[in-house]
């Protein structure tokens, strides 16, 4: 949105695009979506979204406010309410900087609600058809009472075609400990009555981020100077600052109120910024360990291992002794012995035939300060 | 000062066997600092097991001094945050919270929000983390759960997270899938590990 403002902005002079700004303008749009939250089994909902939008009088900047109400066919539902809006220098040969702020709030049931508040600046080199631009965002992303810094560095570019637009970007967004990088595309085509958007990207370099292609498009159809027709399917991926999981979705709605070019947020569920990438597999699947509690301290210690002749298990509960265990009866692969272990966190290693000491599946593997890796349990 | 650390580490060595598996230099070094660490209101168990599973793993001497001088000041900086009440597997747990990537801040808030014992918690803060979600993320999480969710929720919440990943899912997006999808249902209403699995439902 801010990018096509900007291309109103570069366009000035064109006096069929300028004439199609206004000063604020409404909106209201109700509709209908089946959406898929990751995670989530897929469920109908339906939105109430008013905007609100105030544009400067020769397009220097704008401000638009904007709430939506999803309520799902579960009872549940979900708010959102966002702030965002930039301020445009004027232009300097073919130069001009741009400062924006955002911020918004999420509630999904009765969870802790996410919030988040950002400044951007971006300096934009413009032609008359084409742009370029690079920006920095900073921010606070919270959940509950847990913020965390955001920064983001961008750059992009759109070309002017006619009634077409093209838009490219690169992002790289670092929101606490999880960075991930999005390619996106998108194209932009109006006539008099329709407009047609459509968005392809991929989230790639990934740590917590998730990876993977999303697209979305979109066909907004007026059918009176106030009144329009939306239709957009698609998946987007978790928006870690703003909090929205990844999903997918269709949705056919009515759209009220001033008619221009808009893109259509996608159903958003508030949730908590998320992360993606270590495969956080066991590294030692043939050797796994079960732990039961039997009664005051006495905790039986089962370890699977298949193919073992003989296995040693050693631990803060043995004084780091190695100790043999006996085969189950009647269990070949299962291994076990009784230790006095108290409540608490305990460090673990077992060995079969000899080998060397490992950390066995079922407990948490951390690395030792020894070179080595131990494995990790709590008796609750 | 030197005799005074023969003498404790002698005596030390006579009361607790354990020692004798440390060659003498390290044995020394070793009980002075764990002499220190209990003068400072420190577990001073942690510390020597720490040792014996260095001698156990056939490390160099140095390398078993390093390990339980680090011990020590991790178990200090936990002590700090959670404050000078806590158990002494509270401070080990706050030990593996800090290693994996919590921050001391983290611990002071969870130690506001939850009541102790903060074992649990902390822990799962820790498996959370190695299991590669974000640690921030992790510590989010459990903060979030932490007021009003019992260990046993806690834990579940854990291996939720841990079997969406083994299924394929980003770590990350596990823990807030799961955190969103049963912080009305499952955690609230305090399932255990004996409750059925959560399920995907809708939103």
């Amino acid at each position: 949105m801010r990018t096509l403002a900007l291309i109103v902005l570069a366009c000035a002079a064109d006096a069929r695009l300028h004439s199609l700004r206004s000063q604020t303008s409404a909106q209201f749009e109700g509709g209908f979506s089946e959406v898929t939250y990751d995670g989530f089994l897929s469920s109908a909902a339906f939105s109430l979204a008013p905007t609100v939008r105030w544009d400067h009088p020769r397009g220097r900047g704008f401000i638009r406010l904007r709430g939506t109400y999803l309520g799902f066919e579960s009872g549940r539902h979900s708010l959102d309410a966002s702030l965002n809006g930039s301020w445009f220098t004027p232009l300097a040969r073919q130069w001009r900087g741009e400062l924006g702020m955002a911020a918004g709030a999420s509630q999904y049931a009765d969870i802790a609600s996410f919030s988040h508040g950002q400044v951007d600046a971006r300096l934009h080199r413009m032609g008359r058809d084409r742009g370029i631009w690079l920006g920095a965002t900073l921010g606070r992303s919270s959940f509950g009472r847990g913020a965390r810094p955001a920064t983001v560095v961008a750059m992009g570019l759109w070309i002017l075609r006619g009634d077409k637009t093209m838009f490219a970007s690169l992002d790289r967004s670092i929101v606490g400990d999880t960075v991930y990088t999005d390619l996106r595309s998108s194209g932009r085509w109006s006539t008099a009555r329709l407009v047609l958007e459509g968005v392809l990207g991929a989230r790639v370099w990934s740590r917590g981020g998730g990876r993977g292609v999303f697209g979305e498009g979109s066909a907004t159809l007026a059918v009176t100077s106030n009144s329009a027709v939306v239709m957009s399917a698609g998946r987007y991926p978790t928006d870690v600052v703003s909090g929205s999981i990844a999903g997918r979705y269709v949705t056919v709605a009515l759209r009220l109120g001033a008619i221009g070019v808009r893109k259509r947020s996608p159903p958003a569920l508030p949730g908590y910024a998320h992360a993606g990438g270590a495969d956080g597999s066991a590294t030692l699947g043939e050797m796994r360990l079960e732990v039961a509690v039997q009664q005051d301290d006495d905790v039986r210690l089962t370890l699977f291992a298949p193919g073992a002749t003989t296995v040693d298990i050693t631990g803060d509960f043995t004084n780091w002794q190695p100790v043999p265990l006996s085969r189950n009866p009647g269990a070949g692969d299962a291994w076990g012995g009784t230790f006095r272990i108290p409540r608490g966190i305990h460090r673990i290693n077992v060995r079969r035939d000899g080998g060397p000491w490992l950390a066995p599946g079922g407990t948490t593997h951390s690395t030792d300060d020894y070179d080595g890796e131990v494995g990790v349990f709590v008796l609750p | 000062m030197i005799i005074v650390a023969l003498v404790l580490a002698a005596q030390v060595a006579v009361q607790d066997p354990r020692f004798e598996r440390l060659d003498p230099d390290t044995r020394l070094a070793v009980v002075a600092m764990i002499d220190s660490a209990r003068g400072d209101g420190l577990p001073v168990e942690p510390l020597i097991q720490r040792a014996l599973e260095g001698a156990t793993k056939g490390a160099a001497g140095a390398r078993i001094v390093a390990a339980v001088r680090r011990l020590t000041v991790d178990l200090g900086t936990a002590r700090t945050a959670l404050g000078t009440n806590a158990s002494g597997p509270e401070l080990e747990a706050g030990v593996a919270a800090l290693r994996a990537g919590a921050t001391p801040q983290i611990l002071t808030r969870l130690r506001t929000v939850r009541r102790p014992p903060l074992t649990m918690a902390l822990s799962v803060v820790a498996d959370l983390v190695a299991s590669g979600v974000p640690a921030d993320s992790a510590a989010a999480a459990v903060l979030a759960l932490a007021p009003k969710a019992r260990d046993a929720d806690l834990v579940e919440f854990r291996r939720a997270v841990e079997r969406d990943i083994a299924l394929g899912a980003p770590p990350g997006a596990a823990t807030s899938v799961r955190l969103n999808a049963g912080a009305s249902d499952v955690y609230s209403q305090g399932a255990g590990p004996g409750a059925p699995q959560p399920r995907a439902h809708r939103p």
